[in-house]
């Protein structure tokens, strides 16, 4: 579902990414693990068209991001970690202007919010400015907004941040029940709990390089260390976080 | 370390940070725009020193008055720039929470607040000035230090007029009335002023005296105003000539006094802020949450757009949706229909149909450079930063299933649908209360349509060239390079326009040229407008869209 070759991502010198390569099937639930800097973020909004790669390809569904971008836009959806939404909109306004940008019916549409709001908790808040929400009811409103159109994949950056303790439960199995309905999702956390709980692979990387990927029993294998996900992680990225891979502010 | 003097080493980092960011643009960039800013002050420069002879041959006086009159009209334009910046920059800004809970005293932060938005408030002033300095000092033959003696009265000035315009937001804010109450008190304003306009115009039509140095008087409303010495303007413009003259002790004790009153500016600026500051930004803060009623306004848009495609239609509804939700951005909206106002208001004064040909020419095209002057700043001003006001949610439009272009070619059509309504409403307004012929009406309008693809084009194109998403104020979006060059460049249009058809007019009604001659050279006139507006709209936004898809997000 989406393919990886060689993508590199270079910031003047500094190589925020370098060839990575990597291969997600449909329905899977892959989760990307990393210090800070090491390159996450930067994946992601290659991946979802927001920067464009210094080398290499990629595809959604077969369809190459950078020659076809549209058709890709059409079947993927974002959440970035910080949700900059309109400030001087309302939840639904927001969400209908989301509806006409994907050219979604508005029936469909006010069915959608309908669902969507009782389901995020958002049914009090639909006539109050964004600016007026918190963190957290804006970004159950990206979750609300992002699978309105029904995307094959799912591109989530921190998708725990800011979320009280219901909503992170609701995410989670909100998250595994479209997964299994064949959405594939490709996450980016530093919650490693949430990435032992929900991931069917696990791809680490650090200063740009990708250093391990695979379900847990393999990254026990390439790492050698038999522990949990903790002691994988940073046996894995020792070296990242002690300063040897210093991070660009570009990623 | 004191709030005042962190928070300035923090503004002098930050102005090093945009050095080095010019520093990395490329050289010829650089010089072009350099080159397009030094033309359009030496245009300014010539422009001023033209109405300075054209004024000295109705009365000295007038002249001698006229550095008051400017400074008068620049102090209240700076009163009025300060209390919409201030409300940006003082109850607005981003860092503010940041701040407050840093040891720094509110008064300090809130001194540091003002002069921060002195400085936003006032790039403009200091444009204009020099130019009408330089060419009131050639006109006068004063030495060139003339302009140092500006630059030492037009610190504390602007001090001043900005320190009323914060002075005005602070209390405004802590003790205005809102709901309904508020809305009462806006209706109520604006009918004063509109029926103040209305008075004014009345008693001008019936005025009846046809010497023109009166007649001139009555045009310049402020003269009376500028010439008494308790106004500000009269300190600093009276300060100034004194250095000029030679007349130093005069010179030093106006510039002392009005440093002396700025200062005391900041220190009410100061107190305002320790005692109703933090009262006033609880009220601005407090206010939210509110259930926002759906405007009938809008709702009739969205449906009258139905032949849009669904994309173009939700960027432009929502574009029209955050203008008008946007108190910043519709109040200078307003504050430039009202000194609309007061110039339509003036228009009748002109007694165009009782005045020989050649004056008729001069008013009529007086009046049409006045309009585009300002159809140009209100582009610069509204329709520049529209692209960078999408802000950190740019993302959004940037995932969306539609291209850049597209995005740019809405935000385009919406400015030029709002520029080409307000622009020919102003010009035929304008061109019928002066009872102008057919012929100049026609040419004033195609002149407006022309103005406003053009400067549409441009104002989009370069805000998308020089977009900043991470600034969310308008007005630091306008006063930085890209909307300084912006508008210097739609001036720049404006002007090479208009003066064809201003000079052709001028030498057919003085015969200098007949009518075989002046056919041919208006068709020409027409055909270098139609280019350069071509020009001038599809270029920027051309490099714009190129530079919105090359760019990382």
């Amino acid at each position: 579902m989406i393919k990886l070759e060689d993508l590199s991502k270079r910031f003047g010198d500094f190589y925020a990414v370098r060839d990575l390569s990597l291969e997600i099937t449909t329905g899977e639930i892959f989760c990307f693990l990393g210090p800070n800097g090491a390159g996450k973020t930067t994946t992601l909004k290659m991946l979802t068209g927001l920067l464009a790669p210094t080398a290499g390809r990629m595809s959604v569904a077969g369809i190459d991001v950078r020659a076809h971008p549209l058709e890709v836009k059409k079947i993927i959806g974002y959440i970035p970690d910080t949700p900059f939404l309109y400030e001087r909109l309302t939840p639904v306004e927001f969400f209908r202007f989301t509806g006409d940008l994907y050219d979604i019916p508005r029936s469909h549409v006010e069915r959608e919010m309908e669902s969507s709001f009782a389901m995020f908790a958002l049914d009090q808040h639909r006539h109050v400015l964004i600016s007026d929400l918190s963190h957290g009811m804006r970004q159950r409103l990206a979750y609300c907004c992002t699978f309105l159109h029904s995307p094959k994949a799912l591109f989530i950056d921190e998708p725990l941040v800011g979320l009280d303790p219901h909503s992170i439960k609701m995410i989670k199995n909100l998250l595994i029940e479209k997964a299994g309905a064949g959405t594939t999702i490709f996450l980016t956390t530093h919650i490693l709990a949430l990435a032992e709980d929900i991931a069917h692979r696990i791809g680490i990387i650090s200063g740009g390089r990708l250093v391990a990927v695979g379900t847990m029993n393999q990254l026990n294998e390439q790492s050698g260390v038999d522990g949990n996900l903790e002691e994988v992680f940073l046996s894995l990225t020792r070296p990242a976080t002690t300063g040897t891979h210093p991070s660009h502010p570009n990623t | 370390m004191s709030a005042v003097s962190s928070l300035t080493l923090k503004a002098w980092y930050r102005l090093r940070g945009t050095w080095r960011e010019l520093r990395r643009q490329s050289l010829f960039k650089t010089v072009f725009i350099a080159l397009f800013v030094a033309a359009m002050e030496i245009g300014l420069f010539i422009l001023f020193l033209s109405g300075f002879r054209f004024l000295g041959r109705i009365g000295p006086l007038v002249v001698s008055s006229l550095l008051s009159l400017f400074f008068l009209g620049l102090g209240g334009m700076l009163v009025l720039s300060g209390i919409l910046t201030s409300y940006a920059t003082v109850f607005r800004s981003r860092d503010l929470p940041f701040l407050l809970v840093r040891p720094y005293s509110i008064s300090h932060i809130v001194v540091v607040k003002f002069l921060e938005s002195c400085v936003l408030s006032s790039w403009a002033f200091f444009f204009v000035v020099l130019p009408f300095i330089g060419a009131y000092a050639w006109y006068q033959h004063l030495s060139l230090l003339f302009a140092v003696w500006t630059l030492f009265f037009s610190i504390p000035f602007v001090v001043l007029c900005s320190g009323i315009g914060t002075l005005v937001a602070i209390l405004f804010v802590r003790w205005s009335p809102s709901g309904y109450l508020l809305r009462a008190l806006v209706v109520a304003v604006l009918l004063a002023l509109t029926t103040v306009m209305a008075i004014t115009a009345h008693e001008t039509r019936h005025a009846d005296n046809p010497n023109v140095f009166i007649l001139s008087s009555r045009l310049i409303p402020g003269l009376h105003l500028a010439s008494s010495p308790l106004q500000p303007g009269w300190w600093a413009a009276e300060g100034i000539t004194s250095f000029g003259r030679g007349s130093w002790g005069r010179g030093i004790f106006l510039l002392v006094f009005l440093s002396s009153n700025a200062l005391m500016m900041i220190m009410l600026v100061e107190l305002a802020g320790r005692w109703t500051f933090f009262n006033g930004w609880q009220k601005v803060i407090g206010a939210t949450g509110r259930i926002v009623l759906r405007k009938p306004l809008v709702q009739w848009l969205e449906r009258g757009l139905f032949f849009l495609p669904h994309d173009v239609r939700a960027i432009v509804v929502k574009d029209v949706r955050t203008f008008l939700r946007d108190p910043m951005q519709w109040s200078q909206f307003l504050i430039f229909f009202g000194l609309l106002g007061l110039y339509f208001s003036s228009l009748r004064s002109f007694r165009y149909d009782e005045q020989i040909p050649q004056w008729k020419t001069v008013i009529a095209f007086l009046n049409i450079f006045s309009v585009s002057t300002v159809l140009c700043s209100l582009a610069s001003r509204f329709v520049y930063p529209q692209v960078s006001l999408e802000g950190q949610s740019f993302w959004i439009l940037g995932l969306s299933p539609t291209t850049m272009g597209r995005i740019l070619l809405t935000k385009f059509g919406l400015a030029l649908a709002g520029m080409t309504v307000i622009s020919l409403s102003l010009m035929l307004l304008s061109t019928r209360m002066l009872r102008l012929s057919v012929d100049v009406q026609v040419a004033a309008v195609v002149l407006a349509v022309c103005l406003s693809i053009a400067v549409s084009g441009m104002s989009t194109g370069l805000g998308a060239i020089f977009l900043d998403l991470k600034e969310r104020n308008p007005a630091s979006i306008v006063s930085g390079f890209g909307g300084t060059l912006n508008l210097v460049l739609s001036l720049c249009f404006m002007l090479l326009t208009v003066l064809p058809f201003a000079i052709l007019s001028h030498m057919r009604v003085t015969e200098r040229i007949d009518g075989s001659h002046f056919r041919p050279g208006f068709v020409l006139a027409l055909i270098w407008l139609a280019a350069l507006t071509a020009v001038a709209a599809v270029v920027p936004l051309l490099l714009g869209r190129r530079s919105l898809m090359s760019r990382d997000y």
